[in-house]
């Protein structure tokens, strides 16, 4: 019997010329307790799904939308799907969330994942719903932003259609470019670009059918707290300024990204500062479905317009790249959210590229740190894959520096591939472990460890044994979060998160769960992620953080210098290897392949 | 004064927490207490040990002694103080301790018209020697002196540091409480004035823009800026070192920054 809040089955659509075809891969109750959906579902597909040294970009490489027990029940966060897939930027695993309405109607079409392979003859859309799914060609699309798209395949289709799309970005296959519903992005690793690369445009789900869960009274009661305790002051801060309250505390605590990491405070963030803007440009806040927090807070933009700003897309597109003008910033941030690019990779590559021109190594002397003009440019070029500059960023700092060559690989702000987020490793020392060691590359959102860093429990300074534990432990809650899946920003209310998690799966899918058995999952998802990472390639050498940040310290505003080297880190992530049973090399041993069902 | 001096309140302190925990966020070893045989100690920070000195009635020298020896496998160098110093400012110690070149055996403050033997840097690895020379029966610094090499540290000399000019002009820092008048006047003293700025969530009506308050604890410049310590509520001070820790001492000059401890994405 299937459980509560799953339907027991992942739709595997298959693309070729002018047709789509659906197929059904059942999902037993085993792997679905075992990898609780989302971000851990998603991996075990690709476990079973991607072939072995698959071309991201290629037709065969599949792109896994997966949802989870708790999506379209009444707990608060919970309408949140994950796009899973074969990352272009880094070659290994990458996910990525997003919210609202799509994640519901995918769900609703029957399946708790729906997998997409193959490429399209043309620019297409795919139609999925309970008749079935269908390839529509969609020329007239090309070259819109996906808000355009959205809105073009709403009237085209019908209101009844939810959209998840690509920009031009992702029909360029930019390996940044992001996949995007209802102005939220899955964002990080290139997805769009998968998407891009299989000739579709959108992907529209239509509810059509409905789902169970264990236990509806206790799911409403749950539903109830869980939505007053958001209200709390854990939440504050989304609720009240949003992410972007970061930018001026960070500052403050020389932890903010400027001039592609070669500071970690920056003049010009009280111009960007959420405090001032708010103030000032503060216009509206929105929701995703399904949410009480409501962080999104929308600032007007000089000349007309608005938009929405987060902490990421200001620090990539203002202090890393040296602009303090919100105006500039926020232009940068539209034209991202246009092309469809992932604004953490678009400005960490353009800052990359910035020093590269300060250090007389791209011939680009427009290209110069705090230029706001420039970093539109750049941003377009980015976009068009202009030939030379736009071609080069287009690839991610990576791969742009294995080009440029000259040593810059040792400031391109990169992990894996994956560009670095606003959060200075040297002075978050459980954080940089985190990002050297997580699967999907330097991510913020796969390991929080900076909450640590910043509880006052720990030296921030002086990376040990504590901070290994704590990498651990917020690499493990995000797993969980991600797969069954709940918005991170709810993790402040949960006390005993663990056992709260259990009981809120409990209620949805009958089964009789408990902390330990949820710590397990989170150990098995990572581990999986890891293996997927091992079988592609990836050795404990990828586990690392670029040169400057283990040769280079940090002055800090109060005069102590935050250093990093490459023993220290080397040291906790031994540590973390041991502490997750791995190997010396960071592989995933033998005995505990079993545990990862990928032949179930 | 009614009670043993490490007892003595000031401003929400006990004298001892005080000038430990100072030191403690000043110096990166460690922090080491000398208590007398059998010495009721009250509360100390985290991280501070006690090192008991086994003999009672011998002066400083034996503290100094006991004290010395209690780092040396950990540090080369320590800054040496009594614990009646309510005005002692990190950049105070960061300059004594500056004086402590290569070769230098004591870099002693004569400040205020007075030698600091009780306010100065010693390196550790005189602990033998002060050991010897109790059981000689030198029990004064000044025999000390005689057998290294000292370097004295003049008014001119320590304010040359522009820090320490800037917020300790008057080398207040050696100032000690000896007498019932001298403690009265120091709690007559208003705390030292601080910067409060707070962020995000906690920063309302203009919170964020840096403004002056007078808070000997960060628990006290807290409750200033109508913020309690909790696990949602954290502290940067200068833009180094994250707390919780309310009773941490703060001095002239401080800059206190209030973050939601949920700081992230």
């Amino acid at each position: 019997m299937t459980p509560g809040g799953f339907f027991g089955r992942a739709l595997l659509v298959d693309v070729e010329g002018r047709e789509a075809e659906g197929a059904v891969l059942e999902l037993s109750e085993r792997v679905l307790r075992s990898y609780l959906g989302g971000v851990g579902l998603g991996t075990w597909l690709m476990h079973r799904l991607a072939p072995p040294g698959v071309d991201p970009l290629a037709p065969q490489a599949p792109l896994a939308f997966v949802f989870s027990s708790l999506v379209g029940t009444p707990l608060t966060t919970s309408a949140k799907f994950a796009v899973v897939a074969k990352s272009p930027l880094t070659g290994l695993l990458t996910d990525a969330l997003a919210s609202s309405q799509f994640a519901i109607a995918g769900k609703l079409t029957g399946h708790d994942a729906i997998v997409i392979r193959g490429r399209a003859d043309e620019l297409s859309v795919l139609l999925i719903d309970g008749e079935g799914v269908r390839l529509e060609p969609a020329p007239e699309l090309a070259g819109l932003s996906a808000a355009e798209a959205e809105t073009a395949a709403k009237e085209r289709f019908g209101r009844t259609w939810r959209t998840a799309a690509i920009g031009p970005a992702g029909e360029r296959q930019v390996r940044y470019a992001t996949i995007s519903h209802d102005g939220r992005h899955a964002g990080r690793g290139g997805l769009g670009a998968v998407l891009g690369a299989k000739n579709i445009k959108a992907v529209l789900v239509r509810s059509a059918t409905k789902v169970s869960v264990a236990d509806q009274k206790g799911v409403l009661a749950a539903a109830r707290d869980l939505r007053q305790r958001s209200f709390g002051p854990a939440t504050a801060k989304y609720r009240e300024l949003g992410t972007l309250a970061n930018l001026l505390a960070f500052n403050a605590v020389s932890t903010l990204p400027t001039r592609n990491f070669t500071a970690a405070t920056f003049d010009g963030a009280p111009r960007l500062a959420a405090e001032e803007l708010h103030e000032l440009r503060g216009v509206a806040r929105n929701s995703c479905a399904s949410c009480s927090i409501g962080c999104e807070h929308i600032y007007s933009r000089k000349g007309g317009g608005q938009q929405r700003m987060e902490y990421e897309n200001v620090f990539a597109l203002g202090p890393l790249c040296g602009v303090s003008d919100p105006d500039d910033v926020f232009a940068a941030s539209a034209r991202c959210d246009e092309l469809g690019l992932d604004t953490i990779s678009a400005g960490g590559t353009i800052a990359w590229a910035m020093e590269c021109v300060e250090r007389g190594l791209i011939d680009e002397p427009w290209l110069r740190f705090g230029d706001g003009a420039a970093l539109l440019r750049a941003i377009d070029a980015i976009g068009a894959r202009e030939p030379g500059l736009g071609e080069l960023l287009a690839q991610g700092s990576r791969r742009a520096a294995a080009v440029v060559g000259q040593g810059s690989i040792d400031f391109a702000p990169q992990v894996k591939g994956l560009e670095l987020p606003g959060y200075e490793p040297r002075s978050l020392q459980a954080m940089a472990l985190g990002l050297a060691v997580n699967a999907r590359g330097a991510d913020h959102n796969r390991s929080g460890a900076y909450e640590a860093d910043l509880s006052g429990e720990l030296d921030r300074l002086d990376g040990g044994a504590a901070h290994v534990a704590a990498a651990i432990g917020t690499e493990d809650r995000a797993a969980v979060m991600d797969s069954m899946i709940l918005c991170k920003f709810l993790r402040g209310v949960f006390d005993d998160p663990f056992t709260e998690w259990a009981r809120l799966l409990a209620l949805v899918t009958g089964w009789n769960l408990d902390a330990a058995e949820l710590r397990d999952a989170a150990r098995r998802i990572v581990r999986a992620k890891r293996a997927f990472n091992l079988r592609e390639g990836a050795t404990a050498a990828d586990d690392t953080l670029p040169a400057r940040m283990l040769e280079t310290p940090l002055e800090l505003g109060s005069g102590r210098s935050a250093a990093l080297d490459a023993r220290r880190l080397r040291s906790m992530v031994a540590g973390y290897y041991s502490a997750r049973g791995l190997d010396e090399e960071g592989r995933v041993r033998t005995a505990d392949l079993e545990d990862l069902l990928l032949d179930a | 004064m009614g009670r043993p001096k490490a007892w003595l309140e000031w401003h929400g302190s006990t004298l001892l927490y005080r000038a430990a925990a100072l030191l403690a966020r000043t110096v990166d070893g460690p922090v080491v207490v000398v208590a007398a045989p059998g010495q009721e100690l009250p509360p100390l920070p985290a991280g501070v040990s006690v090192a008991e000195d086994p003999v009672e009635g011998l002066g400083p020298m034996q503290g100094l002694a006991v004290g010395l020896a209690a780092v040396a496998d950990r540090a080369e160098t320590a800054f040496v103080c009594s614990t009646d110093m309510p005005f002692l400012h990190p950049a105070f110690v960061r300059r004594v301790l500056r004086g402590l070149a290569p070769g230098v055996d004591v870099a002693l403050p004569v400040a205020r018209g007075f030698r600091q033997p009780l306010a100065a840097g010693y390196r550790t690895s005189l602990a033998g020697l002060v050991t010897r020379l109790l059981a000689e029966g030198d029990l004064r610094p000044g025999m000390l002196y005689k057998h290294c090499e000292v370097v004295q540290l003049s008014d001119d000399d320590l304010l040359a540091d522009t820090q320490l000019a800037r917020h300790d002009p008057e080398l207040e820092s050696v100032v000690n409480v000896n007498s019932p008048d001298d403690y009265a006047a120091a709690r007559d003293r208003l705390p030292p004035e601080v910067l409060v700025e707070c962020f995000g969530a906690l920063a309302r009506n203009g919170g964020h823009r840096p403004r002056g308050v007078r808070a000997a604890t960060l628990g006290a410049a807290a409750a200033e800026a109508g913020l309690t310590l909790d696990r949602h509520v954290v502290a940067a001070l200068n833009g180094d070192q994250v707390t919780r820790d309310g009773a941490l001492p703060l001095v002239a000059g401080d800059t206190v920054a209030f973050l939601s401890a949920d700081a992230g994405g």
